[in-house]
């Protein structure tokens, strides 16, 4: 019955934003909590732009967006900071700080924390990053720093009930197990606390299988706003230009393989 | 000594280094004050609390009051000086190359105190004597502060936002000073340019006890502003955007970095000209001995320049008395192959 009174968790109402003499948007989408969200399209299409707009950090040059009624804008970063996680990109940490710090920098801006070190360990065993506590970053593998990022994150949302996670592609240099572990540990986590989950993903197949909703974007444009299901094929053919062959993989959920353009095909 | 030595060794590797450093630290002001044209027994010590004690020579009391006392401890002060800018303007910059000359300091003084030379004293103003010493450390404070607001206000202005574009507007407007200093260099007679030389290879000559108390209660004020900045420069180490992500002000937190680089390293220099190496050196010790956290690099930083200072600024005192070596030239002697050192022993890291 709350739910229905309550404001969505993030909603972007013909957001638009500029990125030097590019304009993105206008964007209009609501994302309520605990949904698990694919933001998918081409490279340069603007994924990673959206995401930057939904997670505060890129103004809106028009329109609005607002997390739990809240004008981004008008929140501070301490406030953003308690409700939504961002999943970075780059995993570089400078001077090669400690893992057991990197991870407790996720909770950097509460300044009365009791149970700090509590948390970073559980944060750390629940990214499968609990035996690289004490150990410096700097002579970690590519895997094991996005597990540490990953424990930063739950270590900013521990305590916290249906906020946002944002993950920016943070997966596509890492091995496809890790890819799927990591994945996995998210979902786990975002489950218990009843967080959204976005992520902008390249990876068509795991979009499919572990997220409900695709936002499609192209051209700096929300092109669809469509569930996650094998009905999206045809809109996924045409955001690539190219198509998807489709096998059921048995336990009810489809798999796709890209094939060549049709043109391309035709050619050779 | 060698037992205080010995002490502050195995208090290092018990693991708290900053016990170490101050024991080294008093060890060190203990032989600066010690070693000098004139001698100072115990007796001179003895006598500074109790006047009536024997054992003192007449001189002894004098040299050690008013002359190395103030001297160990003002190079220690501006040591520590030089060690904390280095530290914040390794940390805001995530680099352990950077240095705090990046800011702007050091050439925004050198600036300010060759147009003092060459340009102000030109003038013959009507100064009264009392103010005449004070005009170039002044004018050079003056000068260090104002090229680093404007390079923070110039970068905001031309790349907001980006501390990479920090770097390069610091290049630009380094590169403006240093072409100021050319031009002084160039209108300069032969005083003006021995005077100007003189100021750019550093020197703690200028020690007395009021300065030692001015020094001693802006590095208190810093000390005090830094505990509170030292969490959030940890998270700069994920970079800009990451640090705003987990709440941290990233253009407030520069800001204030760069006002107190600004203050300790701008007030150091100014009084003592250009000591180069100490605050490059200091935080990279530090960092490669108790690891990368800031709120232990800031405050070790800072005991470990002053150490540094005062070795160099006694060499530079004693090794060929009567004369006296600017202490600039020792920093960069000593620091260098130190540097080095630590160089060799993190190869495996920066590999």
């Amino acid at each position: 019955m709350l739910m229905r009174t309550n404001p969505p968790l993030l909603s972007l109402i013909a957001a638009q934003t500029r990125l030097g003499r590019r304009s993105f948007g206008p964007f209009h989408l609501d994302i309520e909590a605990g949904e698990r969200v694919a933001i998918l399209g081409p490279s340069g299409a603007g994924k990673s732009t959206l995401l930057r707009l939904m997670a505060g950090e890129l103004p809106c040059s028009a329109g609005s967006a607002a997390l739990e009624g809240t004008l981004l804008a008008r929140s501070s970063l301490i406030e953003l900071s308690r409700r939504r996680a961002v999943l970075p990109q780059s995993t570089e940490v400078a001077f090669g700080l400690d893992c057991d710090l990197v991870i407790a920098l996720g909770r950097v801006a509460r300044h009365h924390d009791p149970d700090l070190a509590h948390i970073v360990r559980e944060a750390a065993m629940q990214a499968h990053a609990g035996h690289l506590l004490g150990r410096r970053c700097d002579t970690l593998s590519g895997g094991e720093k996005a597990r540490v990022q990953l424990a930063r994150i739950f270590a900013q949302m521990w305590d916290r009930e249906a906020g946002l996670i944002l993950v920016d592609e943070p997966l596509s240099a890492l091995d496809p197990g890790l890819q799927i572990d990591l994945l996995d540990k998210l979902d786990a986590f975002a489950r218990q606390r009843g967080h959204a989950v976005v992520a902008v993903l390249h990876d068509i197949n795991q979009a499919l299988q572990a997220f409900s909703r695709l936002l499609l974007v192209l051209e700096g444009a929300l092109m669809n706003d469509l569930p996650s299901h094998a009905d999206a094929v045809p809109q996924l053919e045409a955001l690539y230009g190219i198509q998807l062959q489709c096998f059921d993989d048995g336990q009810g959920s489809t798999l796709v393989l890209p094939w060549r353009a049709a043109s391309a095909v035709t050619t050779s | 000594m060698s037992l205080a030595l010995s002490a502050s060794l195995a208090t290092a590797r018990s693991r708290s280094p900053g016990v170490a450093l101050l024991v080294l630290l008093c060890v060190a002001i203990v032989v600066a004050v010690q070693c000098g044209a004139v001698p100072v027994r115990g007796g001179d010590w003895l006598n500074l609390f109790w006047p009536d004690v024997t054992g003192s020579t007449p001189g002894g009391r004098y040299v050690l009051w008013n002359l190395r006392l103030p001297r160990a401890l003002f190079a220690l002060l501006a040591g520590a000086a030089l060690g904390l800018s280095g530290a914040l303007t390794q940390g805001l910059f995530r680099n352990p190359l950077a240095d705090p000359s990046l800011l702007g300091v050091t050439s925004g003084a050198a600036c300010a105190a060759a147009l003092t030379i060459v340009v102000v004293s030109g003038m013959h103003l009507n100064l009264p004597d009392g103010w005449r010493i004070w005009l170039l450390p002044a004018s050079a404070f003056a000068g260090a502060l104002l090229v680093c607001m404007v390079l923070d206000y110039a970068a905001r202005w031309l790349v907001p936002g980006s501390i990479a574009g920090l770097l390069l507007t610091g290049i630009a407007l380094n590169a403006i000073a240093t072409a100021v200093i050319g031009l002084c260099t160039y209108l300069a007679n032969d005083e003006q340019l021995r005077s100007l030389s003189f100021w750019t290879l550093g020197s703690l000559a200028s020690a007395s006890w009021s300065l030692v108390l001015v020094l001693a209660g802006v590095l208190a004020f810093s000390m005090l502003a830094v505990r509170r900045l030292t969490r959030a420069m940890n998270a700069l180490a994920l970079g800009e955007t990451a640090a705003a992500h987990v709440g941290i002000e990233v253009s407030r937190l520069r800001t204030q970095i760069i006002l107190l680089v600004a203050l300790t390293a701008g007030f150091a220099i100014a009084w003592t000209g250009i000591i180069g190496f100490i605050g490059l050196v200091a935080p990279h010790f530090v960092r490669s001995w108790v690891g990368p956290d800031q709120r232990r690099v800031v405050p070790l930083s800072m005991l470990l320049g002053g150490l540094l200072l005062i070795i160099a600024d006694t060499v530079a005192r004693t090794v060929a008395i009567p004369a006296e070596i600017p202490v600039g030239v020792f920093t960069a002697l000593l620091g260098a192959p130190f540097f080095l050192i630590i160089l060799r022993a993190s190869r495996h890291r920066i590999a």
